[in-house]
């Protein structure tokens, strides 16, 4: 249990933030430590919010996981960037 | 037989010694001066087309001083200042703030002219630079001090370098590189052909028109008057680059390409809200990207093609910079006013909108969007969801935030790993620059870095506005407590 700055971009919003997150959060705790920095404030919220996903590198990665292994498996270094986007849901509506 | 300039000029400005009892390269470090001992006597060629003299100087400049006095004390007197736009007083406090030491940090560039640079010429020359620099810092304090009384934010002409507010950060880092610790010639390159022959054109000519239709005669007459002298002694620029581009123009075409960079960024935050949003709307213009195209890309293309450089590769990023980055720090510094030494105007009412939108076709997707939510929160009377609660991430080049280079539909991650960190850049660009001398930059630790290594306690918002120094009575707010966000609540209920 440590915390560990990232740099978390709200995809939509034109500002990335300095944000806290802690290496035992999973990644839906870190989307909603990202997303409630944009949402609301300079991103207008779904009428039909779908939720959020995390992605490193354009990858998603699952809901699950805990921010530390992932910084553990890639060895991330402080200030790493961070998408958090709304859930993708083109694929479930087909 | 009194002789006549002409007769002796030559003479007094060539005058020079040869070293018996030092090395040249012992009392011209080429560190300081810029110069190697290879390319030495090529410097003997360097001219200035300035053919100035102290007694001529000193008559010039007298008559100056003495204008900006008399229009200074008629002003005074008339109380012209209580009457000015608030939006517009904004630019003042602005430009105060974030001026003023640049002009003393030029004075130091200068001194430096006048002991170190390679040609006893361009030594003479800086003595009257480092004179003009000495009235431009002053006089920016003088105005600051006569207004002081109506506003503690001119404290800050003298107080901002001594602070750590964000965007004054931002400005000493790049004016400690091209002016405090560049040599002569990177500082002539850098500083005097590319800013203060340049970009400050932006400052002094177009804002001083903006002051001029504002009523603040006072002030657009200062910026008049330091310009004047910021034409001359910029001239030092092009004789360096005439003797550069005989020894070295690669070197010439990568500082003044990094130096190109830097100096938009730099005024994209000092500027760009001034003039498209600060100004009140009946009082523009031009917008700022008209200015930028008329007096400072024409110009540098122009610079470019009679030394015989090339564009810049980022040419077409730089074009496109110019359609957004201003939009994107007038949002960001607005949204963390917080943060400022001065109050924003939001400069987004109806009737402003459509202004931008004809100056700019994107601006409503790429900003538009954006304030539209700030307006929703504003007219729900949520104002703190229009506030800021955390740090944005910064550029380790810039100091600028991240995303402020372009729009948000560009943003993407920039970042490279240096002797094991890891630097952040707001662009491609910014990280090429960084990368040109990466010993240049590195090292330095930005508003973030500072943050996060634990120096700024406690490490809240609130501990970052106390570590900027920033006190109630000049933290930065809306300059109009949000009365042109009623323009939406009328057209909703309607
Ligand atoms: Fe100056
Ligand atoms: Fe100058």
């Amino acid at each position: 249990m440590a915390l560990f700055p990232i740099t978390g971009r709200f995809v939509g919003d034109f500002i990335p933030h300095l944000v806290a997150v802690d290496t035992d959060d999973t990644m839906a705790d870190v989307a909603e430590k990202v997303a409630t920095l944009s949402v609301g404030h300079r991103v207008p919220m779904p009428t039909d919010p779908p939720g959020y996903e995390v992605l490193l590198d354009d990858v998603v990665i699952p809901e699950s996981t805990v921010f530390g292994a992932v910084v553990a498996e890639h060895d991330l270094m402080p200030l790493q960037w961070f998408d958090v986007r709304f859930r993708e849901r083109a694929s479930v509506a087909t | 037989m009194l002789l006549n300039r002409d007769d002796w000029y030559d003479t007094s400005r060539d005058l020079d010694w040869t070293f018996t009892y030092v090395e040249a390269s012992d009392a011209f470090p080429a560190r300081w001066s810029g110069v190697g001992a290879e390319s030495a006597d090529a410097w003997q060629a360097w001219d200035e087309p300035f053919r100035v003299s102290y007694r001529d100087y000193v008559r010039i400049q007298r008559e100056k001083e003495s204008g900006v006095k008399a229009v200074r004390s008629a002003m005074m007197r008339a109380g012209v200042y209580e009457k000015l736009d608030a939006g517009h007083v904004a630019a003042s406090h602005l430009h105060m703030g974030t001026t003023c030491m640049v002009e003393q940090m030029a004075v130091t560039m200068q001194s430096r002219f006048c002991r170190f640079a390679p040609s006893p010429r361009w030594r003479n020359l800086g003595v009257f630079g480092m004179l003009d620099e000495t009235r431009h810092a002053q006089l920016d304090l003088l105005f600051s001090h006569d207004l002081l009384k109506f506003d503690p934010r001119f404290d800050w002409a003298q107080k901002a370098f001594h602070t750590n507010e964000w965007g004054v950060l931002a400005v000493k880092n790049f004016f400690d590189d091209i002016m405090l610790s560049a040599d002569c010639v990177e500082a002539s390159l850098a500083a005097s052909l590319t800013v203060e022959h340049g970009f400050t054109n932006i400052q002094f000519v177009a804002l001083a028109a903006d002051a001029m239709a504002a009523g603040d005669v006072n002030w657009s007459n200062l910026l008049s008057s330091i310009q004047t002298d910021e034409a001359r002694h910029a001239q030092v620029g092009f004789p360096t680059l005439a003797v550069l581009m005989e020894t070295d123009p690669a070197r010439a075409q990568t500082s003044l390409d990094v130096a190109f960079w830097r100096s938009t960024r730099l005024f994209q935050v000092l500027t760009g809200p001034a003039m498209d949003y600060y100004t009140p709307l009946d009082q523009r213009k031009m917008s700022f990207k008209e200015f930028m195209l008329e007096w400072i890309v024409n110009h540098h293309e122009r610079i470019l093609e009679d030394y015989g450089l090339k564009k810049p590769w980022y040419w077409d990023q730089f074009m496109h910079s110019l359609e957004n980055g201003h939009h994107a720090l007038h949002i960001g510094t607005w949204y963390w006013r917080p943060t400022l030494f001065w109050k924003p105007n939001a400069g987004v009412s109806k009737d402003e909108r459509e202004w931008l939108r004809e100056k700019y076709p994107t601006w409503e997707d790429n900003w538009g969007v954006m304030w539209d939510e700030i307006i929703k929160n504003v007219n729900d009377d949520r104002i703190q969801d229009t506030l800021p609660v955390t740090l944005p991430s910064l550029c380790n080049l810039t100091q600028l935030p991240i995303g402020s280079a372009m729009s948000r539909h560009d943003l993407e991650p920039h970042q490279l790993v240096y002797k094991e960190r890891l630097y952040s850049f707001d662009s491609e660009i910014s990280q090429w620059c960084f990368e040109q001398d990466p010993e240049r930059y590195a090292g330095h630790r930005s508003f973030v870095d500072r943050f996060i290594g634990g120096e700024i306690l406690p490490p809240d918002l609130g501990g970052a506005l106390a570590y900027m120094g920033l006190t109630p009575d000049v933290m930065g707010d809306d300059a109009y407590g949000y009365a042109w966000a009623k323009d939406y609540v009328t057209a909703e209920a309607g």
